[in-house]
């Protein structure tokens, strides 16, 4: 992207601009295909008909359409940070065009279909990729401003005023978030053999979305909503907490999607604790599904399941506070060796620990894994007289098999996340930081090391036992297969990808790791070969993630990170700065602190 | 007695395999500290290379004379292996030279997986076990109170002279010296004229190779292989580059055989069986790492740990 800058002379940077906004539009009006795809005609017409659905929002067509005549205005009105905006629409376009363009080859047998075959002519997915070519290098052209600075001083507006008026901006924006979560996870529909458009429609939407999410970063509205939310905490736990209770009344509230939903939670749960460990604390831990498994096993013990061997039937809530507190001792236990092990070698001996509990597991020890046949029939949760395996009426909506799980797990991963958020602020959030950073000079500074990571390892294991506890209740079956090498790998490269030591970058990478698979359903044998790969390419060109954490100098946001992105997150911290020293209420010491 | 004599033999079988992998995994440890993960992997793919001769180069008439379709297997199995090699260190291991240590371990794991994946999915019918050519196997050597393959002894023989001849060629060559000085300090070796890439990939070169013999020779030993062969072994290997103590060759070939031993043995005496003798091995390397992190013959300094 860097390199793209000053490709072309600032006077044909407008020209190439609305050249590219111009080739989305005509790209979006012409024919994809030369040819009815065999499974019958591609979603949102392929063939020479224009709109079947003109308000389906997830059509490639329509979103290029939009990202056509966004650009279109960028280029022409008085648009802050010009350049990125339209970069973004840019390469928001080129991604849904391209996506298409190689499901339809892949589909229609060769390049005829997309461009011509049979007298028939498709060149629409050409011109919407050089659109965004050309787009991106017109951008390019153009000097990079900063991103603009709203004021958290909404519409100027002081006192009582200001704040209602922050709050309306607030609501607004995470109404518009839920709406895009809903919009993304029933984009496509189910993959699989039901319906194998889902995969490039959701990647196409995938496309829109993150172009959408560029711009509006580039307009400083991400940034400035981020700043409002920290600035009325409070208020904004609230309405995300209600925002995301709320996902089941929107189209994403089926049966399936909701159970895609709460599994998504149990793994993004897990991946909070991981990010403690890892994240917070810069202890790699590669046996990390072993502390899920211990969980889940235990309260598969627990459960009154007529196969365990305990066979107690414990209420939930018990069995769940047992399981995290077993986990949470095997972690103490797995953590004890970081006394005198450091780094990669210490990645070894959690290696180590996760293979033996995978081998003792699949032996059956002690009959308490059930071994290669599981521990079937394990029964749903039951709180309150409800099962929850059960759909329940609410609101006057009658709500889909599967809600109940959807809003335990909502719930836990709030409260994982209140966990995390307030150790990362706390004196031991900030010992596991400096050991993160310089384990010497955390100990010189009097930080008792060992204790600090050990307590890393308890933590992120309770966290990942009390998740095992509700998998294995959602799930009705607890076996040794689910708990395997590859899986502390996923979670390690969700916790990666999304970015090291923030929340949101845990959740978006769990989100992005698992929704994918139910996506690509046709494409699932290279799940892992994907996985395998971006482990590597994340660590080539972006170590720190996709939500990168305001501390620079995190374990793999090294120097050698791309300039480009370094300046992104040292502009990011500044304004996270400044945002802190507008707060009011804000102690000098903690200041300090995060200004570092 | 003759149980414990036939898995004492199994065992420094086995360890003949996993030193040829520890070599190399001692040697890219010694001079970039990395635990470079992959590593078991392209044992795995050095099977794959020489099954893949057997199969598809071999006209069929060579195919059933060993001294023709071994050398030929081995080859391949080798060239494969260094393919591999030198291109995981070109492309990812080499741009991350210098960032935090966490990373090029997390990218080590990545074309682990990576590889595995992509034999499972592109080597034909490599989704399931495949079986492996019997070019050596057929004659069953009779010694006394124990039996042993030939293809084992080939094993035990070709990896005891190829450590020899790499430990030679490490202490006496001229590119040898310019290793152990990289290794040292790779400032200063550049300093004195050591190009440190070449030494580099040479390292991972000369691994791989190892890794290809040992691949191609352990699938004619057990007959079969699958793309899960790597994982386990490197685990094994690396283990044993621990305990010998990591950045010492001569370490690595003594750690692989007294890991060799502890797997077979563990299997059979040890309560569990050969369902827990994984774990052993397992138990082994964190007390190893914790307890004396640098091994048998490791050089203090020069653990981190």
């Amino acid at each position: 992207m860097t390199k793209l800058t000053g490709f072309l002379p600032p006077a044909l940077a407008r020209p190439f601009a609305a050249l590219g906004g111009v080739l989305f539009l005509i790209g979006a009006m012409l024919p994809w295909a030369t040819f009815l795809l065999n499974d019958g005609p591609y979603p949102d017409k392929a063939t020479l008909q224009f709109f079947d659905a003109p308000l389906e929002l997830t059509g490639y067509r329509w979103n290029l359409l939009l990202f056509g005549v966004f650009a279109l205005i960028a280029t022409f009105a008085p648009t802050p940070a010009k350049a990125r905006v339209l970069r973004a629409f840019g390469w928001g376009g080129l991604v849904i065009s391209a996506i298409t363009a190689i499901f339809i080859v892949g589909k229609g047998g060769g390049l005829g279909a997309i461009t011509s075959a049979d007298g028939n002519v498709a060149f629409g997915s050409i011109v919407g990729i050089i659109g965004g070519i050309v787009l991106i290098l017109g951008a390019g052209a153009m000097p990079l401003d900063d991103v603009p600075h709203w004021s958290t001083k909404v519409f100027g507006l002081d006192g009582w005023a200001g704040r209602l008026a922050a709050w309306a901006v607030l609501l607004v924006a995470f109404a518009a978030m839920l709406y895009l979560v809903s919009l993304t996870l029933t984009a496509g529909g189910i993959g699989g053999a039901a319906f194998p458009y889902a995969g490039p429609i959701f990647l196409a939407f995938l496309g829109f979305a993150g172009g959408l999410l560029g711009a509006l970063h580039g307009l400083g509205i991400t940034g400035w909503i981020a700043r409002l939310s920290e600035l009325h905490r409070a208020f904004s736990i609230v309405v995300l907490l209600l925002c995301a209770l709320a996902l089941p009344f929107t189209d994403a509230g089926s049966q399936y999607w909701m159970q895609v939903a709460a599994t998504i939670g149990v793994y993004a749960a897990t991946a909070i604790g991981l990010n403690i460990v890892v994240g917070l604390a810069g202890l790699l831990d590669l046996g990390y599904v072993a502390f899920l498994g211990i969980g889940a096993f235990v309260a598969a013990n627990l459960s009154g399941a007529v196969a365990s061997t305990v066979g107690w039937n414990l209420p939930f809530p018990l069995a769940a506070l047992i399981s995290a507190a077993v986990a949470g001792i095997f972690g103490a236990i797995v953590g004890s060796p970081t006394l005198r092990v450091r780094g990669d070698y210490l990645a070894i001996v959690t290696l180590a620990f996760g293979e033996i509990f995978y081998r003792t597991a699949q032996n059956d020890i002690g009959n308490l894994t059930g071994g290669a046949s599981a521990i079937p029939g394990i029964p749903p949760i039951s709180m309150f007289g409800t099962a929850f395996n059960e759909s329940v009426t609410l609101l006057g909506t009658e709500l889909p098999i599967g809600v109940l799980y959807y809003f335990l797990i909502v719930l836990v991963v709030a409260a994982v996340m209140a966990v995390f958020a307030n150790l990362k602020n706390s004196r031991i959030g900030r010992a596991w930081i400096a050991i993160r950073e310089d384990e010497d000079a955390a100990r010189a500074m009097g930080i008792a090391t060992g204790r600090a990571k050990i307590l890393a390892f308890l933590v992120g294991a309770t966290l990942a036992g009390l998740a095992g506890a509700i998998f294995v209740h959602k799930l009705g079956t607890a076996s040794y297969d689910s708990f395997k090498f590859l899986e502390s790998v996923t979670l390690l490269a969700a916790v990666i990808l999304g970015g090291m030591g923030t929340i949101p970058g845990a959740v978006l990478g769990a989100s992005l790791l698992f929704v994918l698979p139910e996506k690509l359903r046709e494409f699932e044998d290279y799940r892992l070969l994907v996985f395998g790969l971006a482990l590597i390419f994340i660590m080539r060109f972006r170590p720190q993630g996709l939500v990168p954490d305001r501390v620079r100098r995190a374990e793999f946001a090294g120097e050698t990170a791309e300039g480009k992105s370094i300046e992104e997150i040292q502009e990011q911290a500044v304004l996270e700065q400044e945002a802190e020293l507008e707060r009011e209420h804000e102690a000098p010491a903690t200041a300090k602190e995060t200004g570092r | 007695m003759g149980t414990l004599l036939q898995q004492i033999a199994n065992g420094i079988v086995l360890g003949a395999t996993i030193g040829l992998i520890a070599l190399g995994y001692t040697m890219v440890y010694g001079i970039i500290q990395l635990i470079n993960f992959a590593h078991g992997e392209v044992f795995m793919v050095g099977a794959f290379g020489g099954l893949a001769i057997y199969r598809w180069v071999l006209p069929e008439s060579w195919q059933e004379q060993w001294y023709i379709a071994l050398p030929l297997m081995l080859l391949g199995g080798v060239l494969v292996a260094v393919v591999i090699a030198v291109l995981m260190e070109r492309f990812a291991y080499r741009p991350l030279r210098n960032a935090p240590r966490l990373a090029p371990l997390i990218t080590a794991l990545g074309v682990s997986v990576a590889l595995q994946e992509a034999i499972r999915l592109w080597f034909p019918d490599a989704d399931a076990a495949q079986p492996f050519p019997r070019v050596f196997i057929d004659k069953q050597i009779d010694l006394g109170p124990i039996e042993i393959s030939a293809s084992g002894l080939l094993l035990i023989v070709v990896s005891i002279v190829l450590s020899i001849l790499l430990q030679a060629y490490v202490s006496q060559s001229r590119m040898g010296r310019a290793m152990r000085a990289t290794s040292q300090d790779r400032d200063t070796a550049r300093l004195m004229g050591v190009n440190p890439d070449r030494v580099i990939v040479l390292t991972f070169v000369l691994g791989a190779a190892l890794a290809g013999v040992a691949g191609v020779l352990y699938g004619s030993y057990i007959t079969n292989v699958d793309n899960s062969i790597g994982f386990q072994n490197g685990i094994f290997a690396f283990t044993a580059a621990v305990l010998g103590g990591i950045g010492s060759l001569r370490g690595a070939v003594i750690g692989a055989f007294i890991i060799g031993l502890i797997k077979t043995l563990g299997g059979q005496y040890l309560p569990g069986g050969t369902q827990y003798d994984y774990v052993w091995i397992f138990v082994v390397l964190i007390l190893v790492l914790v307890f004396r992190p640098q091994g048998l013959f490791g050089d203090v300094e020069r653990v981190r740990a």
